[in-house]
C-alpha cells in the first residue's frame, strides 16, 4: 500500500517537474520572439481612461500638433474641475501606467521598424515626466498641498499623455500597421 | 566484491572522461570561473580510483563506509556547484539580481521539504543493514533535492529574464538532467536494493553510470566550445547611445562650470 502511494505520488512530483521545466523552456523560446507578449495582450493591458476629459484638459495647454499655446489662448480650467476630470491622483496614476504600455507599443513596432527607435526614446522620456510630475503631487499631498499643487501637475500630465498618443496613433497611421483601428479605439 | 567485465568498462570509462573533462576545464581557462564545479570533477577522479582500490583490497562493509564517506562529500560539492552556478546566472554584474535572493532561499526551502517528504515516503528494502538504508535513502533524497533545485533554477532565471546561453546553463542542465534520471533509478533501488548480485538492482546501477556518461560527454564538448556570443547592438541604438552620452557629458560639463 504504501509502495503505491510513494510511486503515485513520485509520479506527480517528476510529471510537475517536467511542465515545470518545458514551461520555462517554451516561455524562454516566447519571450526571446517577442519580449512583450502579443500585440493584443499588449494592448489588453491600456486601462480605461476618460478620453475626452483628457484631451478637454490637454488642449487648454496645447494644440492639436503638441505646439503649446500661448498665454491669450489658455482655456483656464480650475483646479476642482480639473481634479473631477481626471479622477484625482488614481486619475493620473492610471494615466501613468498607460505610458508604460504605450512605450511597449512603440517598442513593438520598431522590432520590425528600427527607425521607430527615436519615437521610442521620446515615448521613454516623455513618460519619464509624467512620472517626475506625479512625484511631485505626491510629495505635495504628504504636506498637504496636493489641491494647490494639482492643477498645474494634472494639466501637464495630462498634455504629455495625449500628445503621447497622439504619437502612437501618427507611427501607426505612417506606416499603415495592422491594429490601427483597435489601437484608435483604444486610445 | 567481484568485477565483471562491464563494471570494470564503466569505471574505466568514468575514470577517463573525468581526466577529459578536467583537462578541458584547465586548457580552456574555465577552471578560474567555475571552480568548485572542478573542485566536484576532481573529487570525482579520486573518488573512482580509491573505490576501485577498495573494491580491490576491501571488504562489502568498507567499500559501503568508503561509498558513504565520499558520497557526502560529493553531495556537499553538489550543492556548491548549485550555489556556484546560482551566482553566475543570477549575478550577471556582480550584484544579486532584484527579488533572486529571497525566491531561491524559498526554492531551497521547499526543495528539502519535498525532497524530505518523499524520502521519508519511500520504502526500506527488507533485509538491509542501517548502513545500506542510509546510502539508499541519502542517495535517493540528494537526487531528488538537486533536481528540484536546478529546475527552480531554470523556472526563476525565465521569471526574472535572465539569459542562461551560458557555460553556466550547460552545466546546469547535464546536472540536472543526470539527478532527474537518478531519482528514478533511486526510487527503484529502494524497492530492489543495492545489491550487485541482483539482475535488476545492477542494470539500474548500469544505466545511472550511462546516463553520468553521457552528461560528462555533453560537458566535454560544451565546456570546450565558446559560449554563444551575445547579440549585438543594431546601430540606430548604438549610434543613439553614443549621441546619449555626448549629451550627458555635456550636461555634466555644464553642471560642473555652474558649480564653479
Amino acid at each position: 500500500m504504501r509502495a503505491t502511494y510513494f510511486f503515485l505520488v513520485l509520479s506527480v512530483f517528476l510529471l510537475a517537474l517536467l511542465i515545470l521545466v518545458v514551461h520555462s523552456y517554451l516561455r524562454r523560446i516566447r519571450t526571446e520572439k517577442r519580449p512583450y507578449g502579443s500585440w493584443e495582450k499588449l494592448l489588453g493591458r491600456l486601462s480605461a481612461v476618460n478620453r475626452e476629459n483628457v484631451v478637454l484638459i490637454a488642449l487648454s495647454l496645447v494644440d492639436e500638433s503638441g505646439q503649446r499655446r500661448g498665454p491669450e489662448n489658455d482655456a483656464n480650467l480650475d483646479g476642482a474641475q480639473i481634479w473631477s476630470m481626471i479622477g484625482g491622483i488614481e486619475g493620473l496614476e492610471t494615466l501613468e501606467r498607460n505610458c508604460a504600455v504605450l512605450v511597449d507599443l512603440v517598442y513593438y513596432v520598431q522590432q520590425r521598424y528600427p527607425e521607430a527607435l527615436v519615437i521610442a526614446e521620446q515615448l521613454r522620456l516623455d513618460a519619464r515626466e509624467i512620472e517626475w510630475h506625479i512625484g511631485r503631487l505626491k510629495s505635495a499631498a504628504k504636506v498637504g498641498r496636493a489641491e494647490k499643487a494639482f492643477p498645474e501637475h494634472a494639466e501637464q500630465v495630462a498634455a504629455i499623455y495625449y500628445v503621447m498618443t497622439r504619437r502612437v496613433l501618427a507611427l501607426y497611421e505612417r506606416w499603415n500597421l495592422p491594429g490601427l483601428v483597435e489601437l484608435q479605439r483604444a486610445l | 566484491m567481484h568485477l565483471t567485465g562491464i563494471d570494470l568498462l564503466f569505471w574505466a570509462a568514468g575514470l577517463v572522461a573525468h581526466v577529459l573533462l578536467l583537462l578541458v576545464l584547465w586548457v580552456r581557462h574555465r577552471a578560474a570561473t567555475f571552480r568548485l564545479f572542478t573542485l566536484l570533477i576532481a573529487n570525482n577522479v579520486i573518488r573512482t580510483v580509491v573505490l576501485y582500490c577498495v573494491v580491490l583490497m576491501g571488504s562489502k562493509h568498507a567499500y559501503l563506509i568508503a561509498y558513504l564517506s565520499l558520497g557526502s562529500l560529493d553531495l556537499i560539492l553538489q550543492l556548491c556547484v548549485v550555489g556556484e552556478m546560482a551566482s553566475q546566472v543570477f549575478r550577471p554584474l556582480g550584484n544579486w539580481a532584484p527579488d533572486a535572493r529571497v525566491r531561491l532561499a524559498w526554492i531551497v526551502l521547499a526543495s528539502v521539504a519535498i525532497g524530505a517528504g518523499l524520502t521519508w515516503l519511500s520504502a526500506i528494502p527488507p533485509g538491509h543493514t542501517l548502513l545500506s538504508t542510509i546510502l539508499i535513502r541519502g542517495n535517493f533524497f540528494s537526487a531528488v533535492l538537486m533536481t528540484e533545485l536546478f529546475a527552480g533554477m531554470v523556472a526563476l532565471s525565465v521569471t526574472i529574464r535572465l539569459p542562461w546561453r551560458t557555460h553556466a546553463t550547460r552545466i546546469i542542465q547535464g546536472l540536472g538532467f543526470y539527478s532527474f534520471v537518478c531519482i528514478l533509478i533511486e526510487a527503484g533501488h529502494s524497492y530492489l536494493g543495492i545489491d550487485h548480485d541482483i539482475k535488476i538492482s545492477a542494470d539500474l546501477t548500469y544505466f545511472r553510470m550511462l546516463t553520468y556518461l553521457i552528461c560528462v560527454g555533453y560537458w566535454i564538448i560544451t565546456l570546450w566550445l565558446d559560449a554563444p556570443a551575445p547579440k549585438a547592438l543594431p546601430k540606430e541604438m548604438e549610434q543613439h547611445l553614443l549621441a546619449l552620452q555626448r549629451q550627458v557629458e555635456a550636461h555634466l560639463q555644464r553642471l560642473r562650470t555652474m558649480g564653479r
